[in-house]
């Protein structure tokens, strides 16, 4: 998979298989350790469902980053065009841009950007799209154990 | 989800991990500016920690010709044993992933080995040699590892002096690095004299015991023919959390039709997982196999061939299922309705092949080493042992034949020691047998009575204890006399990374190595892979491997008593790796030179995936034995698997 990323359909979006995951973490952690956040700044993190919520014995858990959307929220909003839609689907946030306004993070319905307190600026996970252009997959979906956490493309759901 | 402004970061600028970077080309810049204002604000102790700068996310293109990259295993006592890739950049660990030629490990780890960037510069590390005045006191003051090795030393052969022999000093030491020159710290106590040790295992013995006696070897299929079963029994393993690698086989072979059954008292996340979760009794779980074994006699379902022809004793078990076992016995004792243990018996003894992960909890019990014979029988009486994705898996040692170099050291000459009954053996203990027999021995005490042994111990008494790879007072029975323990010791000595509560309770704490900072290799006792861990980076601060301090302490100890030790004075951890590879771990792996695994993992080569492929058992009689005379000639009460009912107690007023 990892040679064949030009043959790959356009656009690319993560897939979460909630049978599969068993909520061991892995993935957020592995988001971790390949870029090192300011502590309290979370790209993808794992969400137990509670019982409130989901009022099973049986856990069940979904992991959240950037759904990298069709029409992005926090694009749409920010003032200074510091967001880019590549034409593979990614959303990448050019940090050098941001003026730390918090106008995508008010505006993602998903939590997905968030505001680094050093920088005093947003950011948010990149679909790791410099991994994808040197032909490697994002940190998390190579981490994940089970294979629950996938790349895929909405626009061919079978692949 | 709450991160929603900019109040919620909790340690700011300072904290660990805290230091910013932009992208590359202003990096320095805002580097070095940086640096300023933490020596301004004084913190610049937390540096180590700091050195893992943030990546930007809109940083250069990634580049693999960027980084360093190194061979690493993850040297936990864990079934997965991950095959580790680390990316060095300037001297540091940027991160890690999972090296992508081991089908096992398959390119990632889990949460823990992803952490260990964050562990080694951790600035809770301990750092460097530290003396506590007042043990639990928390007054620790730094030393240097002279000052620290002679003060050992002189104590070492101040009781020697006082006692005539080394017994006074022992050793525990267990699973926290199962990098095999860890095994150095053994060696280091033999090359002292006879000492004393707290042996045996916390872990598995029971089921070592009896799949020894059923097949004559712990020795389970490869994990990843799971795939091939069609159907599975995970009985008392929770792989979702404790092997989250062998998950994807048990996913694999449910997406082929099987069928995943689940037992433990628990409802674990595998369990969760499971197509069947089953929460028996607490140690019913003999009593659940044996009405099994008895439905699937009744059944007509046993495999004749294979217990007429590569059995001993299946009439004698039969027998004793028929005189003793009925399915409403085992309904009664485990919880388990009649009904669902038919069920599930028949689905399993028609299902070729059909598979039975045992874990390890089941025999801590009473009737521990019985009921995982009784399994083994329910798996054997099905002829699902010999076969791909069948077989009753506990564990392996296929791996682990290396020279055990670090660990065989020679007593310095004139040692005595121990002349009674030795004690229990490590699982790891490779040397039994080879050695001729000696007229002293090391003092054996019993790991799993830690406290009570080293209160008890007499003649002389333990005065000196030396952990290391060990946290006995998180990992050891009865904390509170395990403190009594300790208040009759002389002198603690603990070999850590943290300030865990056994440093808490020492005299003196050394820093030792992570995974990234020494040469050693590793071996899984579940997968069939073998890694080499190299060093990455040097060691920070002034830590020193396990190999390394045994070489320190015996510069001081011959310094001091010219002979005293015999462990090598100056050691390379690399070279002392080299001295643990042999042509049959070569031959093993299809490996013409460790440096071959500088490439990437390597498999044993197996004949098959499956252990007793040629239903040629290691047993006395060359067969699987349902009766093993050994195992009644060891004192246990029967030669067939049995269960007995548990032990009484107040606490447990439904017991038999």
């Amino acid at each position: 998979m990892t040679t064949q990323h030009a043959s790959l359909p356009k656009k690319r979006a993560f897939l979460v298989d909630v049978e599969r995951c068993i909520g061991c973490f892995t993935c957020a952690m592995a988001c971790k350790n390949y870029y090192h956040q300011e502590t309290g700044v979370v790209w993808r993190q794992l969400y137990p469902l509670d019982e409130a919520i989901y009022p099973h014995r049986e856990r069940a858990f979904y992991s959240l980053a950037c759904n990298h959307c069709e029409n992005p929220a926090c694009l749409n909003a920010c003032p200074v065009k510091a967001y880019e839609k590549r034409e593979d689907g990614v959303v990448v946030h050019h940090q050098d841009r941001c003026i730390g306004c918090g106008n995508c993070i008010r505006s993602c319905p998903y939590g997905a950007p968030r505001y680094n307190p050093v920088l005093k600026k947003a950011e948010k996970c990149s679909l790791c799209h410099e991994r994808l252009d040197a032909g490697e997959q994002p940190a998390c979906v190579q981490s994940c154990p089970v294979r629950a956490l996938r790349l895929s493309c909405p626009e061919h759901p079978a692949w | 989800m709450s991160n929603r402004t900019g109040t919620t970061g909790k340690t700011g600028p300072n904290g660990p991990g805290g230091i910013p970077s932009r992208g590359a080309p202003s990096c320095s810049m805002s580097r070095r500016s940086f640096l300023k204002g933490l020596i301004a604000s004084g913190a610049l102790a937390t540096l180590p920690c700091g050195l893992l700068l943030p990546r930007n996310a809109s940083a250069a293109p990634f580049s693999k010709s960027d980084f360093q990259i190194f061979r690493n295993a993850c040297p936990r006592n864990c079934y997965d044993t991950c095959s580790m890739v680390t990316y060095v950049r300037d001297g540091v660990v940027k991160f890690v992933e999972g090296a992508p030629e081991s089908t096992f490990t398959a390119g990632g780890l889990c949460v823990k080995g992803y952490s260990y960037p964050r562990r080694v510069y951790s600035p809770d590390r301990i750092k460097y040699p530290m003396v506590q005045d007042g043990r639990g006191s928390g007054n620790w003051r730094r030393v240097s590892w002279d000052e620290a090795m002679e003060r050992i030393a002189r104590k070492l052969l101040e009781i020697k002096e006082k006692d005539g022999n080394l017994l006074g000093l022992a050793l525990t030491k267990y699973s926290g690095n199962f990098g095999i020159t860890n095994y150095g710290v053994e060696g280091m106590m033999s090359s002292l004299g006879y000492t004393t040790r707290l042996v045996g295992t916390p872990c598995w013995p029971a089921g070592i015991d009896a799949q020894n006696y059923d097949l004559g070897d712990m020795w389970c299929n490869d994990p990843e023919d799971m795939e091939k079963s069609r159907y599975i029994i995970i009985w008392g393993a929770n792989p979702a959390w404790c092997s989250v690698h062998s998950m994807k086989y048990v996913y694999a072979a449910r997406d082929r039709g099987a069928k995943i059954v689940v037992i433990d008292p628990v409802l674990t996340q595998t369990a969760a997982k499971g197509d069947v979760a089953w929460q028996p009794e607490t140690g019913s779980d003999g009593a659940l196999a044996l009405g099994m074994a008895r439905h699937v006699l009744d059944l007509g379902l046993v495999d004749r061939d294979f217990v007429a022809n590569n059995a001993v004793g299946f009439e004698e078990f039969a027998a004793y299922l028929r005189g003793n076992v009925t399915v409403e016995w085992a309904a009664e004792k485990s919880g388990i309705p009649a009904d669902d243990i038919r069920h599930v018996a028949e689905e399993f003894a028609t299902a070729k092949p059909a598979t039975i992960w045992i874990g390890y909890g089941m025999q801590r019990h009473v009737n521990g080493g019985a009921s995982v014979r009784a399994i083994d029988a329910l798996v054997a009486m099905t002829g699902n042992v010999g076969k791909v994705g069948g077989g009753a898996r506990y564990g392996h040692l296929q791996t682990w034949g290396f020279n055990y170099h670090a660990m065989i050291q020679k007593a310095p000459a004139g040692s005595t020691g121990f002349t009674g009954k030795s004690g229990p053996k490590g699982e790891f203990d490779v040397t039994a047998g080879s050695a001729a027999p000696a007229a002293y021995t090391d003092r054996a005490l019993n790991i799993n009575k830690t406290a009570q042994e080293l209160l008890d111990a007499q003649n002389p008494p333990v005065r000196v204890l030396w952990s290391s790879c060990k946290n006995p007072f998180a990992q050891d029975f009865d904390r509170n006399k395990m403190l009594r323990a300790f208040e009759k010791l002389e002198m603690v000595v603990s070999v850590e990374q943290f300030f865990t509560e056994t440093v808490r309770h020492s005299d003196i704490v050394l820093p030792v190595t992570t995974l990234f900072e020494e040469w050693t290799v590793n071996a899984s006792y579940w997968h069939y892979w073998v890694s080499l861990n190299e060093q990455a980076i040097a060691p920070l601060h002034e830590a020193k491997s396990n190999i390394e301090i045994a070489a320190l302490l015996s510069r001081h100890m011959n310094r001091l008593s010219p002979g005293s030790c015999t462990y090598p004075q100056d050691i390379d951890t690399k070279e002392w790796m080299e001295k643990e590879f042999n042509k049959g771990v070569y031959d093993l792996l299809g490996i013409s030179h460790w440096q071959d695994l500088r490439k990437g993992p390597a498999k044993a080569k197996l004949a098959s995936s499956a252990s007793w492929s040629d239903r040629t058992f290691k047993t006395p009689s060359g067969k699987y034995e349902f009766r093993s005379d050994l195992c009644a000639s060891h004192g246990h009460k029967a030669s067939s698997p049995t269960w007995t009912g548990w032990r009484s107690s107040r606490r447990n007023p439904s017991s038999t």
